[in-house]
């Protein structure tokens, strides 16, 4: 199926999610992808056409992972 | 998350800042003269020196204030980081700006020349064509580069870049046929004005 | 909904207490407290100004709101009104006034409140400036209106989100720059004439009021610097201590950087400060022209 450029942007995200969790210590690297994850879910039934929203989370996101990729963090609860 | 790793981070910062303070030969800074040149110096000279002038540099003796270690806590963020700068361009830059006021002072007289001396020079009249020619482009240059950035809309603005070439060209082809098989700009403008 | 807080404060405080700090800690990134906030957004047209006297001036504000807690819903405008016999002069005392007694969930930057943090910046009756230096025109049948800085993506209510302005202002790298050590190994010295090339320069709060009221900006934020910056760009540049000049012109000598600005000129006309960035951008030009 082929994606608009918004849903791309949210996949991409969440793979930079994924990649970032890579790089953390091995024990937590769970703890981070399942933070990632319950992140996603909590905005899983908005709207698909509301894109003020889904910009706004988008640009929230990538500020956390900003955030959260800085190696002074190794755990996440 | 950040703020739960600092106090440890902080914790390891003081205790090497003290056991820095424990190993120095330098007395404890409890002291009120901080700027003493050596640790050997007995207290006669010290309360001596702590009226002169030191000559350690400032930093070293701004550094005995601290109590934590040198290196910064935690490093920067990233959200601080600079904005990046496009690749400086002069052509793109300063000279086009100065081109493009050069060539706008210049259509002052240009217009109104031939019009005040109510002569026919083939030359000016060229000359005019030219720069209103360029001004324009410049204009419309502009116009595209604010309202379609190339970040957002790659391929709009590349076909604007090329759309506007052209329609300059076309311009110009058209000013010159006008110019070598017709009345000329100043001359067309005259007959329009009085028809 | 205050029962069901207290049972689940509760159940938090069997937990050990460490770990209880963190999960809320986690949490609070995400959920907030919005959910508990005072007024349902239907029912949230018009805050009245609790207990109106006889002779009492009463004016209207409309502020704002968007509550990023909840991105599905629409900003929307809130009215509410304020005894202005009751308030301070400033649009800051009528803005902390309805936060303290009307509606605590209304969000706004402020420190000083005396234009000298830049921290209230906001847009006023359409004008951006410091909420701390606007006074409530005392005519009360106009309503004022009051949004954030405009073109501005919104953190909460009223409060921007500057972190690309702040970027930009670190890029022209806003400090002296030497390469040779002081004369006298102290300090760098200044004559009176080339201080007085740094007066209306230096006093500049970096509140974002120019930068923000500048079409160019809003077109191109991520590549023109925007007034704001470029002035300090050009304190750098003027400062006649500094030595990495050429360095500086070069930075902006690009097609972006500096030569977005038209001279619009609605960053020296909205300057709450009275400074005159348009006149600092022109010099810019000047020197590197020729």
């Amino acid at each position: 199926m082929k994606h608009s450029g918004l849903q791309r942007e949210v996949l991409s995200l969440y793979r930079t999610c994924l990649r970032e969790s890579r790089k953390k210590p091995a024990n937590t690297r769970l703890h981070f992808e399942s933070y990632a994850r319950t992140e996603f879910e909590k905005s899983i039934g908005l709207d698909k056409k509301d894109f003020g929203a889904i910009e706004y989370l988008l640009r929230k996101g990538r500020r956390q992972v900003d955030m959260y990729s800085a190696p002074g963090i190794r755990d996440i609860q | 998350m950040a703020s739960i790793v600092r106090p440890t981070m902080l914790k390891q910062s003081c205790l090497k800042a003290v056991s820095k303070q424990a190993f120095s030969t330098k007395p404890a800074s409890t002291f009120p003269a901080i700027n003493k040149p050596a640790a050997s110096v007995l207290s006669k000279q010290v309360a001596r020196n702590a009226f002169a002038k030191s000559a350690l540099p400032g930093s070293m003796r701004v550094a005995a204030f601290h109590a934590s270690g040198r290196r910064a806590i935690l490093p920067a963020l990233p959200p601080n980081d600079a904005a990046k700068f496009p690749t400086p361009h002069p052509s793109h830059g300063s000279y086009h700006w100065t081109f493009e006021r050069a060539i706008s002072v210049g259509l002052v007289p240009l217009t109104i020349a031939p019009f005040a001396a109510g002569s026919l020079n083939p030359l000016t009249d060229a000359l005019l064509c030219a720069t209103i020619l360029i001004h324009s482009h410049i204009g419309f240059e502009a116009l595209i580069v604010d309202y379609i950035p190339t970040k957002r809309l790659p391929k709009t603005r590349k076909t604007f870049d090329w759309g506007l070439k052209l329609a300059t060209v076309v311009v110009g082809v058209g000013l010159y046929e006008f110019e070598t098989n017709d009345v000329g700009l100043t001359e067309g403008i005259k007959r329009i004005w009085t028809a | 909904m205050a029962a069901l807080r207290t049972t689940s404060r509760l159940f938090a405080a069997t937990r050990p207490a460490f770990k209880s700090q963190i999960r809320t800690r986690t949490m609070a990134t995400v959920t907030g407290t919005a959910t508990s906030g005072a007024v349902p957004p239907s029912q949230t047209t018009t805050v009245k100004e609790p207990a109106a006297d006889a002779d009492s001036k009463i004016k209207t504000f409309h502020i704002y709101r968007w509550n990023p807690d909840e991105p599905s819903t629409k900003p929307r405008m809130q009215s509410y009104t304020l005894d202005l016999n009751k308030t301070g002069p400033m649009m800051l005392d009528a803005l902390i006034r309805i936060k303290n007694e009307v509606d605590p969930t209304l969000t706004f930057r402020r420190s000083c409140r005396e234009g000298i943090c830049g921290s209230c910046a906001m847009n006023i009756d359409g004008v951006n400036t410091l909420a701390c230096l606007c006074r409530i025109p005392t005519d009360v049948k106009a309503e004022s209106k009051i949004y954030p800085l405009p073109h501005t993506y919104v953190v909460k209510d009223i409060v921007p989100d500057l972190t690309q302005f702040y970027k930009q202002y670190k890029s022209i790298k806003p400090y002296l720059q030497k390469n040779t050590p002081a004369p006298d190994g102290k300090e760098y010295l200044q004559s009176k004439e080339e201080r007085k090339k740094l007066d209306g320069l230096y006093e500049c709060i970096l509140c974002a009021c120019c930068s923000t009221s500048c079409p160019s900006y809003w077109w191109n934020s991520e590549e023109y610097l925007g007034p704001a910056v470029l002035m300090q760009s050009y304190r750098w540049i003027a400062d006649s201590r500094d030595e990495h000049t050429e360095e500086r012109k070069a930075q902006l000598d690009n097609s972006m950087s500096l030569y977005r600005c038209h001279t619009i000129l609605n960053c020296s006309r909205t300057c709450p400060k009275g400074l005159n960035p348009g006149y600092a951008i022109a010099e810019i030009k000047k020197a590197m022209a020729l």
